[in-house]
């Protein structure tokens, strides 16, 4: 245990310091030196940002239901905690039993975003633990990576024991179980690690080996000692009876989603084609509603938050979602809970659905069209047309919602200026919906923020041969957008293309990126997802230190049967299907929902193939 | 009804504001489903209101709450329901019904904390003594500290010879110091225990450890 007097002295210098001190209802302290395996849930962000994440609910208490096992908590620190623990050389510690991580067996970050690189190094340097793999005896915790970033892991090879590629919280018990079985008869490291190769879902970086084309690109990978030259993601088969947390920790501090959160079901069926997500969690698995309905009175009944929202992919495409959604808020009208969707599809944007969800609270309502014309909708297979967002918005205006917020995409593959113009264009569409109404009609004040990010082509995506926009056309494009609309209704909003930039580098990079991950933290890189914190001529200098050439990686388009960092991995979708995608979108041909039709995109045994034609 | 709560906040605990302990209250009544009083109108928010707030990272053995019930709770019931669910260094202490409507808040005068700080030179317990004595003889003890007017924060000069009493060493060991005293609270005037101690080492040249300050209330009187 760490020294409390000096993390006394540490907390009262600090900036909301019940960030660091755990002891929430719900969060679970057991006897550290009882537990036969330690791990410790590492969120590389802070406390606020990973309370809200729903990974951590559910695998901290499926590890900590079972008696001999412990899961703990650690954030990266803010960086005036960091300053505070530096100066009283304070080690990272865990929330729970303020222990030092260095004594878990375990540490499992997730990995959500590019970006939040630099504060696993930052963490593990705290921690006073190694950062490459190969430095780590038998004495130092085994790390291990999971979430999205864990399908291109190579940036992070060197620095990892193991990931788990996809849903992997099952397979983290059953490493864990292994792991104990060897602790009993005399752990090796390498004679664990080779044993869990073996596994479904899991990559042990250290049995494989990369050589180079003069080129630069990836001429083979190579699986040694044994390991599977392709490794399949962790899917979980039966979601109706998998686990599913009963409980959620309650932060003392306002977080980004204080609230009941569960997923109503995994995948998603849309196809859109720049987005990882529906790629990677396929196939779409449904709870029913009983069970929904089970896991939320649970979960309110052991929390007496105040509200529950739905958390998927794209929530409005729950099969039984009118029905589900009237029956949630029957039940918890009474008890003042209110239900919420996350997130609203133009297209499956349901009158009725509102309606019941307007009953408990209104807010400002936001859609993602993406692109800004029809015909760069079609290239992603974002399927709305103008139409539905004219009805939607329509009818949210006529219902009394006067605040609006649109998403789109700047750079993606095929645009053209017209397509960027279309983004005003839409804007100012929904500005006139909302005026172009009878006087006694209009209620409330009128205001519209449209969003731009910067495309980022990422690994499993029909987009992953993409070249990116170079910065400079972001630039000249954000402007161009941003000239053009001229009204005090409308506020535009960008991101920083160079932070795009570099996230496109790590999105799908190689291992060669590992010498630049750390120099760019020995040169003060944290926090890089913190617009004050990035600091981009710091990393220019860490990639040309590391003799790393940032376009290669980020604007190069790659050629079809080039070798990609990622290919040694089998999502489910096969690269034949993302080939076809990505044909299809150049020339902009739709493809369906698989709800409507099941487009043979390479996952076996598929729980929606066919859903439709049965009914 | 007026149903009146002592409780207190130890350890870790003291470093959750005073907004975070209120949804903390809030959230653990609506698990007991305690039959508690809304306000009217847009944003109904439960009747809870807690007296004389505490700053952030000072503990305290004594804070009251008044919350308004629409029925009467079994006394012992709630204080077990509501203490199974809060953490462990934030218990329910005590209850009681109140007929008289005043609110806590206006009962309360004066404040008692323990301040403790680690000296950095050695003194001897009767010296510490005398200087907190000659200290309190003055007419005016001055600080200066910001005050709000209207928009603005301006720095004014205030004598707060009157704000404290009963000033005294607790102990001394090992250059350990425990301060003991009251301090006052509430609409005649407030003194902080922060610009107390502030006001005590800066008038006496104390060579002192800053970062070991730490305080604690120990109960709060009429
Ligand atoms: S197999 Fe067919 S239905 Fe299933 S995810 Fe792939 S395309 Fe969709």
């Amino acid at each position: 245990m760490i020294n409390k007097d000096k993390l006394d002295r540490v907390l009262k210098k600090v900036d909301r310091p019940a960030r660091y001190i755990g002891m929430e209802i719900n969060s679970v302290k057991k006897d550290f030196k009882d537990a036969k395996v330690k791990f410790v849930f590492s969120y590389p962000d802070i406390y606020e940002v990973g309370m809200s994440h729903l990974g951590l609910h559910i695998l901290y208490n499926l590890i900590n239901d079972r008696e001999d096992y412990l899961c703990e908590r650690v954030f990266c620190p803010w960086t005036d905690m960091e300053k505070a623990m530096r100066e009283e050389k304070l080690p990272l510690y865990s929330l729970e039993s303020k222990e030092e991580i260095i004594n878990f067996d375990f540490l499992g970050f997730t990995l959500q975003y590019e970006m939040s690189y630099t504060n696993i190094l930052n963490m593990l340097d705290l921690a006073h633990i190694p950062f490459l793999s190969k430095d780590r005896d038998e004495d130092f915790p085994l790390i291990i990576g999971g979430g999205p970033c864990a399908f291109n892991p190579e940036p992070l090879a060197d620095f990892f024991d193991l990931f788990l590629i996809g849903e992997g919280e099952e397979r983290t018990l059953d490493i864990i179980d292994i792991y104990k079985e060897h602790r009993e008869k005399g752990y090796d490291k390498d004679e664990f690690l080779k044993t869990i190769s073996r596994l479904e879902g899991v990559y042990v970086p250290k049995f494989y080996t990369t050589d180079y084309n003069e080129d630069g690109t990836i001429k083979s990978m190579t699986a040694i000692e044994g390991a599977p030259s392709i490794v399949k993601k962790n899917r979980v088969r039966d979601i109706e009876n998998m686990y599913y947390h009963e409980k959620m920790i309650i932060p003392y501090i306002e977080t980004v989603h204080d609230r009941v959160v569960f997923e109503l079901f995994r995948g998603c069926t849309r196809g859109c084609r720049f987005c990882q997500a529906g790629m990677i969690y396929r196939p779409i698995r449904e709870r029913s509603p009983q069970k929904l309905k089970e896991i939320a009175a649970k979960i309110v009944e052991n929390t007496g938050y105040e509200n529950i929202s739905l958390s998927s992919l794209s929530s409005c495409d729950y099969s039984q979602l009118e029905f589900l959604i009237k029956d949630l808020v029957n039940e918890f009208e009474e008890k003042k809970v209110g239900v919420t969707l996350p997130s609203l599809r133009l297209d499956s944007f349901s009158i009725d659905i509102l309606k019941e969800l307007e009953k408990v609270r209104k807010s400002g309502l936001t859609f993602a069209p993406e692109a800004g014309s029809q015909r760069l909708r079609d290239v992603i297979n974002k399927g709305v047309d103008e139409e539905d967002l004219i009805k939607a918005v329509s009818y949210a205006f006529k219902e009394g919602w006067s605040k609006i917020k649109l998403y789109f995409m700047i750079g993606l593959p095929t645009e053209t200026d017209n397509d960027l113009i279309g983004i005003k264009e839409l804007s100012y569409l929904v500005k006139e919906l909302f005026f172009n109404r009878p006087k006694e009609e209009i209620r409330g004040s009128f205001k519209l923020t449209s969003s731009a990010s910067c495309f980022v082509p990422k690994a499993f995506t029909p987009f992953q041969w993409i070249g990116q926009d170079s910065i400079e056309e972001f630039k000249r494009k954000i402007m161009l957008v941003k000239d053009s609309i001229k009204d005090r209704k409308i506020t535009f909003n960008y991101h920083n293309p160079e932070v795009s930039y570099m996230e496109a580098i790590f999105a799908r990079g190689d291992r060669r990126l590992s010498a630049t991950l750390i120099r760019a933290f020995e040169k003060g890189c944290k926090f890089d997802g913190w617009g004050e914190h990035f600091k981009f001529e710091t990393w220019l200098e860490a990639l040309a230190e590391t003799d790393i050439d940032g376009d290669f990686y980020a604007l190069r388009k790659r050629e079809l049967d080039e070798k990609l960092p990622w290919d040694f991995i089998d999502c489910g979708v096969s690269k034949k299907y993302l080939i076809k995608e990505y044909k299809r979108a150049i020339i902009g041909e739709l493809t369906d929902d698989c709800r409507d039709n099941c487009n043979v995109c390479g996952i076996d045994n598929c729980e929606m193939r066919g859903v439709k034609s049965e009914i | 009804m007026k149903f009146r709560i002592k409780f207190n906040k130890k350890n870790y605990l003291k470093y959750i504001s005073h907004l975070d302990l209120m949804r903390l209250f809030e959230r653990t009544f609506n698990r007991i489903d305690a039959p508690i009083e809304y306000s009217q109108g847009f944003n109904p928010k439960p009747k809870i209101s807690i007296a004389s707030p505490l700053s952030l990272g000072i503990e305290s053995e004594e804070e009251w709450m008044d919350i308004e019930l629409l029925e009467k709770v079994d006394e012992k019931d709630f204080i077990k329901n509501v203490n199974s669910i809060l953490p462990s260094d934030i218990q329910i202490l005590e209850t009681e019904y109140i007929e008289d409507n005043t609110p806590i808040a206006a009962l309360i005068n004066w404040s008692v904390y323990e301040i403790y700080f680690l000296l950095l030179e050695d003194k001897k317990k009767i010296e510490l003594e005398n200087i907190i004595e000659d200290w309190l003889k003055q007419e005016e003890i001055l600080i200066e500290r910001y005050r709000k007017k209207g928009r603005n924060k301006i720095l004014v000069t205030e004598n707060i010879i009157e704000l404290m009493k009963d000033i005294e060493l607790k102990s001394l060991k090992n250059n350990e110091v425990v301060l003991k005293g009251k301090l006052k609270i509430g609409e005649s005037g407030t003194l902080r225990p922060r610009d107390f101690i502030n006001a005590f080492i800066a008038d006496n040249n104390l060579n002192i450890d800053i970062d070991s300050i730490s305080f604690k209330r120990i109960s709060q009187i009429i």
